[in-house]
């Protein structure tokens, strides 16, 4: 069983419809996740990822019209095209999902008790009695003291790091084989961003499941992931094991990205390495390497035509852009 | 001229069918004494209770007066005494409204709270206990309406005025040292009356209801005018022998009121996005269908 | 939570002298001469002389601090004093009255929360299609019809024409359906805007992505989610509607030949009963008062956010 992908996208592509205009925030990427695997999708804000992995299952805010093309294959189920109450059925069930900001995440007036609890009922068939005593465990599980007075208090009373772990408990009360952390951490205090990310890599090695996690944070990737997907302008351009592409990354974006890490050596008050230059803004998608503005080694024939992911010939890392592959292949 | 702006650029956006009505309401209330063919107040009892015909095109009342004519005259007598309710309303509570927001502490306080006791106490109860004691009357009527409607015009010209007098060009204004008077007539005063305007607008239609309502109750507009509340209550009696005297009147009151109640909750709703409709999500589609096209060209 | 009760309640008792100052002041600033009035009442030639004894008798020449407590003592005994119309107590009126409104205002409330709840449940279930256009074409139909209309309309259908319901009196349930229906249409009509857009808003709000996201299925979520975030809303709009009805009852009342506060109201207004007039509108200000507290206690109990910050 391992070596069949849990979660098989290929070639996805996303059209958002709305009142005022439409855009395509995710644009032909592809990328798979096994069991016990994690998934980090990096990039920078509002470079898609989280149409990417939210469309496909149906979670867009209302008053936007979904276009969705390609294939997601959960357990090797095409996903696209099934009708909602299908979808529905898989939410919850086989994916779990945790959200960048757990203080709006949770309903301000319902007590955690029953926010959890009713996850047991609905997908593992208990009585509110018996979804109860689960809802307990997971929140002993996901590491919270005094579970029981917590259960019965409402969301307003806990901390931000408190309430993410209850999200992350609502996320697991279905027993789901693939977890969706969209952000994790970012709305959480530095102190408490790496318990929360320790704990989500405990329960995914604990359960054995898949997760895809999207961050911002390098660091983040390096401590949990097992593959990386780099996505700029609604496309992917890096994507492979995290060893290879954090060690020697080859697309000038993501190096871009690792760069602006800052390290021990640097001085202090040295001048912070960021890329150059804005993302561009989504619409129509960009006939070209959308990076060319911003690109150090950009040559006119990038604004040509859009480059291909290329699987580098010694390893298993695909790139998108051709300077860089024929580089690779001349030398 | 930077008063009327706001308003028409808001104009634009409001319903069509609610404009139209209001459009009309208004153009008849205005033109009324040209536009009814016959004397509203003329009694001809060997006339009463008739149904349509050439001469009466809406039948005739109980005192056989012209219905047609009693209905067009009775728009005027509803626009007018709104007119002067809302009015009178306004200045007051444009009035204090500003003053509470220019000044704020605890005339702001006071005022405030004043308006929120205004604001829990139905204005029909305010009005008839305003003409329980003074007894009724015409301008009693007018009066004891703009006194229940002022704190409404008054809290709202206090949250626009307090909003202005925060914008930093005032602030700048007054490090200058601008005066008082000149930040208060020149700046604060016109862009509080732009905003409440439209406000007033919508709140037209409930004004409408309660001077009909006193009509009715035969504490409003007194007979002969015609008024349509107070012709429905005359009406009333003959309901089972001639229900179109009762429903003529109602019909025009309700319509008149829709359309300030639609343009009302129009500009109550447009913050909440509206989803596509089928001819737009139509045209997004074909501009999602022109970039596959382009980059399979390319 | 006690904190905030004992705080709620003064708040309320300030409200209420008040209000007892309102309708004093009211009736002291009247135009006219009181001892007049109730001298010819009596019968009475008004000369100078026996005014002058009417005067001294009802207390007028006392200060007006004394005038106020006295009067105050009095309704809150609940006596408040003699109608100069009919010369009869007030008080003995005003329990029946009392009940008559009150069947009014508590059947009408219940109407309105059912059928609000109904229309703004159909509309925030299928937002923007045809349910919703009918229930929000109703809302405005409701909430722009006049009241006294909606009420001959009503005697003229089920009445006239059908012979259904008794158009008048207050004789059992049967009598009581059309002045219940007639003083819910405007209360359900605004209530229904009032969920539609409130479920609208709390749907939009990012735990019902979460709760998507578990598997709800939209019925729940509009149920277990979105309807306990409208709660306190809700309760707060249906107080104040319960105080308008008040406002309504003094039209319907009349229309239905019922004798309730209402008409006692309207009456007292049009023959200028000063007495009559101030005993009901205090009554109308203390019910205010009490609708406002039981509401605001309500949402507490409804709404943990708010309880928190009170207790
Ligand atoms: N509800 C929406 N309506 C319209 N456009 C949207 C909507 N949600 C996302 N988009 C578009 O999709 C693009 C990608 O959004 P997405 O939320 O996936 O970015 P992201 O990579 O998750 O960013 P972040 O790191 O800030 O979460 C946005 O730039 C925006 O243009
Ligand atoms: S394709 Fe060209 S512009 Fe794009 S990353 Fe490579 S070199 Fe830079
Ligand atoms: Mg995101």
């Amino acid at each position: 069983m391992r070596d069949e992908a849990l979660l098989n996208v290929s070639n996805l592509t996303v059209n958002l419809l709305t009142a005022k205009s439409a855009v395509r925030p995710v644009d032909g990427v592809s990328y798979s996740v096994r069991q016990g695997e994690c998934l980090a999708i990096v990039g920078e804000s509002g470079s898609g990822k989280t149409v990417m992995n939210f469309a496909p299952l149906g979670l867009m805010p209302t008053g936007v019209t979904t276009m969705l093309s390609g294939s997601v294959k959960l357990e090797g189920r095409e996903l696209i095209g099934l009708p909602e109450p299908e979808i529905q059925k898989l939410r919850g069930k086989s994916v779990g999902f945790i959200f960048q900001d757990p203080m709006s995440a949770l309903n301000p007036v319902r007590r955690i008790g029953r926010q959890i609890a009713e996850m047991a009922e609905l997908h593992l068939n208990m009585t509110p009695r018996a979804a109860e005593a689960r809802a307990l465990e997971l929140v002993k599980l996901v590491g919270i003291s005094d579970p029981v007075a917590r259960l019965r208090q409402y969301p307003h009373e806990l901390s931000g790091g408190l309430r993410q772990r209850i999200v992350i408990a609502i996320a697991l009360a279905g027993e789901p084989k693939l977890l969706i952390a969209d952000e994790p951490t970012t709305a959480l205090d530095v102190t408490v961003q790496a318990q929360i990310l320790r704990l989500l890599k405990d329960v995914q090695r604990r359960l054995d499941m898949a997760m895809v996690l999207i961050t911002h944070d390098m660091g983040v990737v390096a401590g949990a992931a097992d593959n990386i997907v780099v996505m700029y302008a609604a496309r992917a351009a890096e994507c492979g094991p995290v060893d290879k592409v954090l060690v020697s990354p080859r697309h000038p974006y993501t190096r871009g990205l690792i760069n602006a890490i800052p390290r021990r050596e640097d001085p202090i008050g040295s001048e912070f390495r960021g890329l150059p230059g804005i993302p561009p803004t989504l619409g129509a998608p960009i006939k070209g390497c959308a990076l060319a503005p911003r690109c150090e080694l950009a040559v006119p024939a990038c604004s040509n035509s859009r480059p291909p992911l290329v699987r580098s010939d010694d390893s298993s890392v695909l790139v998108a852009c051709p300077v860089v592959n024929q580089g690779k292949a001349a030398a | 001229m930077n008063m009327l702006n706001p308003i028409l650029a808001r104009l634009k956006k409001m319903p069509r069918a609610a404009l139209i009505t209001i459009g009309l309401f208004v153009a008849l209330g205005t033109f009324a004494p040209w536009l009814a063919p016959q004397d509203p107040s003329a009694q001809n009892l060997l006339e009463a209770g008739l149904g349509p015909m050439a001469a009466h095109w809406l039948g005739t009342d109980h005192l056989g007066r012209d219905t047609f004519s009693r209905l067009i005259i009775a728009a005027n007598t509803s626009l007018v005494s709104v007119g002067s309710v809302l009015g009178i309303a306004m200045t007051i509570g444009i009035v204090l409204g500003t003053i509470a927001g220019y000044h704020r502490g605890w005339v702001d306080d006071l005022l405030m709270r004043i308006v929120d006791v205004g604001l829990s106490v139905p204005s029909l109860i305010i009005s008839l206990a305003v003409i329980g004691i003074v007894g009724p009357g015409y301008w009693t009527m007018v009066l004891a309406l703009a006194l229940a409607w002022w704190p409404m015009s008054g809290r709202i010209s206090r949250a626009v005025a307090v909003s202005i007098m925060s914008k930093p060009h005032i602030e700048a204004l007054r490090v200058l040292g601008a005066s008082p008077w000149r930040i208060y007539f020149g700046h604060l005063l016109p862009g509080t009356i732009g905003s409440v305007m439209v406000y007033a607008t919508a709140d037209a239609g409930t004004a409408a209801l309660a001077v009909a309502t006193l009509s009715f109750l035969g504490l409003g507009i007194q007979p002969p005018t015609p008024e349509w509340g107070q012709m429905l209550v005359d009406a009333l009696p003959y309901l089972e022998s001639d229900p179109r005297q009762v429903l003529l009147p109602g019909l025009a009151l309700t319509a008149a009121v829709i359309g300030f109640n639609t343009l009302g909750e129009s500009i109550a709703l447009n913050r909440i996005p509206k989803p596509l409709t089928r001819r737009m999500l139509a045209a997004r589609r074909l501009e999602v269908a022109s970039w596959d096209k382009e980059n399979s060209d390319a | 939570m006690i904190h905030f009760i004992s705080k709620r309640l003064k708040h309320s008792l300030v409200l209420l002298f008040m209000a007892s100052l309102v309708c004093f002041t009211l009736v002291v600033s009247a135009p006219g001469n009181v001892a007049v009035l109730i001298a010819e009442l009596r019968g009475a030639v008004a000369t100078p002389g026996y005014v002058e004894q009417v005067a001294e008798e009802i207390g007028l020449h006392k200060p007006l601090l004394m005038r106020y407590v006295d009067w105050l003592g009095d309704a809150v005994r609940g006596d408040f004093g003699i109608s100069y119309r009919t010369g009869t107590d007030v008080s003995a009126d005003l329990a029946n009255r009392m009940f008559v409104t009150g069947t009014l205002i508590v059947g009408s409330a219940a109407i309105a929360t059912l059928i609000s709840l109904a229309l703004g449940f159909l509309g925030a279930f299928w937002p923007y299609k045809l349910p919703d256009r009918v229930s929000r074409g109703l809302a405005l139909l409701g909430a722009s019809t006049p009241t006294f209309f909606v009420g001959a309309l009503m005697i003229y259908g089920f009445s006239v024409t059908f012979q259904l319901l008794p158009s008048f009196g207050f004789n059992g349930p049967k009598s009581w359906i059309l002045p219940w229906l007639t003083v819910a249409v405007l209360p359900a009509a605004v209530l229904s805007r009032v969920v539609r857009v409130g479920l609208e808003e709390a749907m939009t709000s990012p735990f019902v992505l979460t709760a998507k996201s578990k598997g709800l299925g939209r019925t729940a979520i509009l149920f277990r989610e979105a309807l306990p975030n409208i709660t306190p809303l809700f309760i707060n709009a249906l107080g104040t509607q319960v105080g308008l009805m008040t406002a309504t009852a003094i039209i319907v009342e009349p229309l239905f030949a019922w004798q309730g506060l209402g008409d006692y109201f309207l009456a007292g207004v049009r023959f200028r009963d000063f007495m009559v007039v101030q005993a009901c509108l205090l009554i109308f200000l203390t019910f205010f008062i009490v609708v406002n507290l039981i509401v605001d206690l309500a949402v507490l109990l409804t709404d943990p956010r708010i309880r928190r910050q009170w207790s």
